[in-house]
């Protein structure tokens, strides 16, 4: 049992020493000696408190190998025949590694971040995403399996351990789940966003191409893709089924632009089939809604057209009324006259007066 | 132009494809060609399934004409033949809605051992007549394409109501100058009458 003590007291010091302990193990373990071999390991340990930094774990294991070996019926073999020693350094090595591993998968994030918060029409590059969205994905699954693989090596390796050194092991185990954990919700918010930026390019697009669309009928049979009138995307994105060399022209269809690419063919093979009317609902809810805008937009003209014809209406009326009263002035002129004998008796004699002076100076 | 050319069910079992029924519409091919075309694509419906696995959607493109295939979970397959027009979405749909038709009924125990002969099912040659056009298979095409007439014939509309804003506007204009004149008419006729009685 003093070889257990001591090795888990070894095991609070640094790595070093451990190393140069077992550079002395292997050392002492080719002499054949008729001691114990263990206790004169432990005492070579005990020793040994210099600093020199070399890893000779496979060396201490042969060692371990050829004690057992001498001792057939001393000591009880361990269930995985590892020390704890061993075993916690592997759980550290592992943990390191998986440590690296998100640090790197964090960073693939973020590049895939940059990517997605562009926002300029053309410059997008669905290609680099989705071959990126792919890789961070794989390293997500990997990762987690690791983490679950840690955590089975940490329930293993309970048994043999002192209660902080399990504490410890499950806090290191619970930091890098968390940490998963919030990289998988960064992955998701990316994700969105991307979706946002080509729900907005698509806008943007539309608007661009809707001046098209007055005059031509756009092609109401979808053939799944999602090319707009804008060609990048139609070329791009020309490909969301599984197949071995299909070509689809793309319609002239103010649908979305589409997320699928060739790279992302096998996984998403099941998935194009529901996509396409999941989009093609979009595009009905689209046109549905442009039709209610332009009802809107009648209704507004009319309304606008109204007051004119308001304005006709009182034009009208109030050349009516003027009409009216020159006619009544008219008449009651003419009644005037009519009616006025002593006015046309001078009228004539004016006529009469005015020829007879006309013949007198002719003649 | 949208067409399809054949619709076939066959069981994909676990070494063997079987077919179960299928139908061909090859009016549109030379008389002496259909036969050939008609093994051609028997074969080919069979060397589709064969490759496709279960509960997968494929399209494969052969010279001019697609062939979509879909394997359901229970392995019943359904392909369709048809031209690069056919939209794809649809040509699924009729898949699904034969499947679903076939399945209900011929019992599934007959499936793997069925032969084109002793399968009793006769729903293939109606639905292909009847989905030559897209429209009639789905409903979503439909929708798109109503809507889209209406859109058309509301464009229309929009632009008889400019019109008729620009007749309003002449109207307005000429009957102002209507009432403009008639003011004038009614302004002389009383001058004239003041006159009148000048003169008396």
């Amino acid at each position: 049992m003093a070889a257990r003590h001591r090795f888990s007291s070894n095991q609070n010091s640094s790595s070093g020493s451990w190393s140069i302990s077992q550079s002395f193990a292997s050392q002492f373990s080719n002499t054949p000696t008729k001691d114990p071999p263990e206790d004169s390991l432990n005492d070579q340990i005990a020793e040994v408190m210099s600093v020199a930094n070399r890893d000779r774990t496979t060396e201490f294991q042969s060692v371990l190998k050829s004690i057992k070996t001498r001792q057939p019926n001393g000591v009880t073999p361990h269930a995985n025949a590892k020390t704890p020693l061993l075993q916690r350094s592997e759980f550290s090595k592992y943990a390191k590694r998986i440590g690296t591993d998100l640090s790197k998968t964090y960073e693939k994030l973020e590049k895939l971040t940059l990517l997605c918060k562009k926002r300029t029409l053309f410059d997008d590059r669905p290609v680099e995403i989705q071959e990126l969205t792919y890789i961070i994905k794989q390293d997500i699954t990997s990762l987690k399996r690791q983490i679950q693989q840690l955590e089975e090596n940490k329930t293993v390796m309970q048994t043999n351990t002192k209660r902080d050194v399990q504490r410890h092991s499950t806090s290191v185990v619970r930091t890098l789940r968390s940490k998963l954990a919030n990289m998988s919700e960064n992955f998701k918010s990316v994700l969105e966003v991307r979706r946002e930026n080509m729900k907005q390019q698509k806008l943007r697009k539309d608007q661009f191409s809707s001046s098209n669309l007055s005059s031509s009928m756009p092609s109401s049979a979808t053939q799944g893709t999602r090319g707009s009138v804008l060609l990048m995307d139609e070329q791009r994105s020309s490909n969301p089924s599984g197949s071995v060399a299909i070509s689809m022209d793309g319609g002239d269809h103010p649908g979305r632009s589409s997320t699928q690419h060739q790279t992302m063919q096998l996984i998403d093979q099941q998935d194009s089939y529901i996509t396409e009317r999941a989009e093609t609902m979009e595009t009905i809810e689209s046109t549905i809604v442009e039709l209610g805008n332009i009802f809107q937009q009648l209704a507004t003209m009319v309304k606008e057209q109204e007051e004119q014809v308001m304005r006709i209406d009182s034009n009208v009326e109030e050349s009516e009324l003027n009409i009216e009263a020159a006619h009544t002035e008219i008449l009651k002129y003419f009644q005037g006259i009519t009616s006025n004998r002593w006015l046309m008796i001078k009228v004539f004699l004016v006529l009469i007066v005015f020829f007879v002076i006309f013949v007198v100076f002719f003649a | 132009m949208v067409k399809l050319f054949s619709m076939s069910l066959l069981y994909k079992g676990p070494a063997v494809v079987i077919p179960l029924t299928s139908t061909y519409d090859l009016m549109s091919f030379n008389y002496f060609q259909r036969k050939s075309i008609q093994e051609f694509m028997t074969f080919t419906t069979q060397i589709i399934t064969e490759r496709t696995q279960t509960g997968q959607r494929q399209s494969v493109k052969e010279q001019e004409y697609l062939c979509h295939v879909y394997v359901r979970e229970d392995r019943l397959t359904g392909v369709i033949i048809a031209d690069q027009d056919y939209p794809r979405r649809v040509a699924f749909t009729i898949l699904s809605k034969a499947c679903e038709d076939f399945a209900s009924k011929v019992p599934s125990k007959d499936w793997p051992y069925g032969q084109q002969a002793n399968i009793q099912y006769n729903g293939l040659e109606p639905m292909l007549l009847k989905y030559q056009d897209p429209k009639e298979a789905d409903a979503m095409t439909r929708v798109q394409a109503e809507l889209d007439e209406t859109k058309i014939v509301l464009h229309g509309t929009m632009e008889s109501l400019l019109q008729r804003g620009e007749k309003l506007d002449d109207l307005v204009a000429k009957s102002d100058a209507l009432s403009l004149q008639s003011k004038t008419f009614y302004k002389q006729a009383k001058k004239a009458n003041s006159w009148c009685c000048v003169i008396q």
